[in-house]
């Protein structure tokens, strides 16, 4: 008589933005020091994608699979579960991230970060400096207490949206495998935020549709079918 | 409203108004009957509504835990919830209500219960919500409620009607639960509801009814007053956004008579003053406002005629 799909969003979201927010100051101030951590990580992995060449290639990957892991079982299980329902729905999603990850930085598989200083390297630098350094201060617009900042490395949405910018940064056949999660995550997210009256729902949403658009240009462009050279993968900083 | 006597269930409309206006509560003839609290007990005086099916009566405002309660393991908002549960329990409140799909509220209200020692107070009311093992997931909703046995469970949004009704009558009749309902919101699923409440032995349903969503007064709550099922209102105040947008409008003059000192007031003695609503249910975070409230099912009742008031001036400020 009735089913799952009688239900709209707004009947699923059960949890208020007070909650919501008062998860990332407790993991803030609890776990402080995997928190600083992981989003050192995150400028340290930016720093190396940004480079010429693809020197520190394999680190980058290490440091995302990182905090991929430490996002899902710090916030998502720990915290974002108790009050979500769904989440447990959406935890085989990032582990399959840091496997994929993991794979990468384990396997001499055809993909490369680096600057290529294409359209697309650009929006890969402005996600990833949107998500390490703006994206924090997003609730202090809104009125929100510093210490409920959602920090790269730990918050799930500026570690998804951080993580577009990453994958838009490379090149290599494979690298669309790094895509689903995140651009998954973002559209739940954003209808999440949306329902809530959060104003960031549509940075989420423009992320989504700017790295799509992104990967279609650079798939018309090569970046993503053009194989690495021999050379390119024996010298990385080529 | 063709299978009713609409004339007759109007009249006790006006009956239970003047009743509560002149203090008597628990003299009416109907057995939806109001009366009043014990007053040797400490507890304020407070309408009591009489469930059909067995006299029992409670008080006329219960308390949600949509959202409200859905604070995960956040010691200080636990905290928090169970000072609105204290505040909700000294002003003579009984029945609060959740939901295995309210996330962590059921936690928060066995924490709750705990912290108060108030297993005693409360009138349990939770839901089955599940295409899957109902069974399993009221033993899961008992061990996070930390309560032996519910007084009453529903059938959430009918989900899973064909195998969870038939297991919650089962329980009852093995006497391991008091009552059992269904229910719906957003004012969905209503024909469906109607054909269940006609079919079925029902103690209870739940339904959305608020001044602007009145829907249900055409037909269900006429039809859960012929067959005497007790009615549980959620959404009260639609969510919060009622008394939101009416924050900073002066209420109606006519809101003096019944002792009314804000809408979210108003529009709780709009609900119970109907003769077939047994509880409406709002959700808060602040203790304050569970006391205030409670303080709705005291004192004088709207008529018909101010019950129509009220809904006219809350739809044209919303």
């Amino acid at each position: 008589m009735s089913e799952w799909w009688d239900y709209g969003l707004a009947d699923l979201l059960l949890f208020s933005p007070r909650v919501y927010y008062r998860l990332f100051e407790i993991m803030n101030t609890t776990w402080w020091l995997v928190v600083v951590s992981a989003l050192v990580a995150g400028v340290i992995a930016s720093g190396l994608a940004l480079r010429h060449g693809f020197r520190g290639n394999r680190v980058i990957l290490v440091l995302l699979a990182l905090v991929w892991a430490w996002c899902g079982y710090g916030f998502l299980w720990q915290y974002y579960r108790p009050i979500n329902w769904a989440i447990p729905y959406l935890l085989p999603g990032f582990a399959l991230q840091v496997v994929l990850f993991a794979i990468f930085a384990a396997r001499p598989l055809p993909l490369r970060f680096g600057w290529r200083g294409d359209f697309s390297s650009y929006v890969g630098l402005t996600l990833v400096a949107f998500a390490l350094i703006a994206f924090p201060f997003v609730g202090l617009i809104e009125g929100r207490d510093l210490l409920q900042a959602e920090l790269f490395g730990s918050a799930a949405d500026p570690t998804a949206l951080g993580t577009l910018g990453f994958v838009l940064l490379s090149r290599g056949t494979w690298r669309w495998a790094l895509l689903p999660v995140p651009l998954l995550w973002c559209v739940i997210s954003a209808g999440t935020l949306w329902v809530m009256d959060q104003q960031v729902a549509f940075v989420m949403l423009v992320a989504v549709w700017v790295t799509v658009f992104c990967g279609w240009l650079d798939l018309k462009n090569g970046v993503t079918t053009k194989r690495l050279t021999e050379a390119e993968i024996k010298d990385p900083a080529s | 409203m063709s299978d009713f006597d609409r004339r007759k269930f109007l009249k006790s409309t006006g009956a239970v108004a003047a009743l509560g206006g002149l203090g008597v509560f628990g003299l009416g003839t109907n057995r939806h009957a109001f009366a009043q609290s014990d007053a040797a007990t400490d507890q304020p005086e407070v309408i009591q509504k009489t469930i059909p099916s067995t006299g029992e009566t409670i008080p006329a405002v219960g308390l949600g835990s949509w959202i409200t309660f859905n604070v995960g393991n956040d010691i200080e908002l636990r905290k928090q919830c169970a000072d609105v549960m204290s505040a909700f329990f000294r002003s003579g409140g009984r029945m609060i209500d959740s939901s295995p799909m309210y996330g962590s509220a059921q936690d928060v209200i066995g924490y709750g219960l705990d912290a108060l020692g108030a297993h005693n107070k409360v009138f349990s009311t939770d839901k089955v919500w599940t295409s899957g093992d109902g069974a399993s997931q009221i033993k899961e909703t008992s061990e996070r409620w930390k309560v032996q046995q519910f007084d009453l469970l529903q059938v959430h949004n009918l989900l899973g009607i064909n195998e969870n009704l038939p297991l919650l009558f089962r329980m009852k009749d093995a006497g391991q639960l008091r009552y059992v309902g269904v229910t719906t919101s957003h004012g969905r699923r209503t024909e469906d509801l109607i054909a269940v409440m006609k079919n079925e032995r029902l103690d209870f349903v739940q339904v959305t009814y608020n001044p602007v969503d009145r829907k249900v007064e055409d037909y269900l709550l006429p039809l859960a007053y012929d067959r005497g099922i007790a009615v549980i209102i959620n959404r009260p105040f639609r969510g919060g956004s009622l008394p939101e947008r009416l924050k900073g409008e002066p209420l109606p003059e006519f809101a003096r008579e019944l002792g009314v000192k804000s809408w979210a007031q108003l529009i709780l003695k709009y609900l119970i003053s109907h003769p077939a609503v047994t509880c409406p249910i709002p959700a808060t975070t602040k203790p304050a406002h569970a006391m205030e409230n409670m303080a709705a099912a005291t004192g004088a009742l709207p008529d018909e005629k101010m019950r129509e008031q009220i809904a006219a001036v809350i739809g044209v400020l919303v």
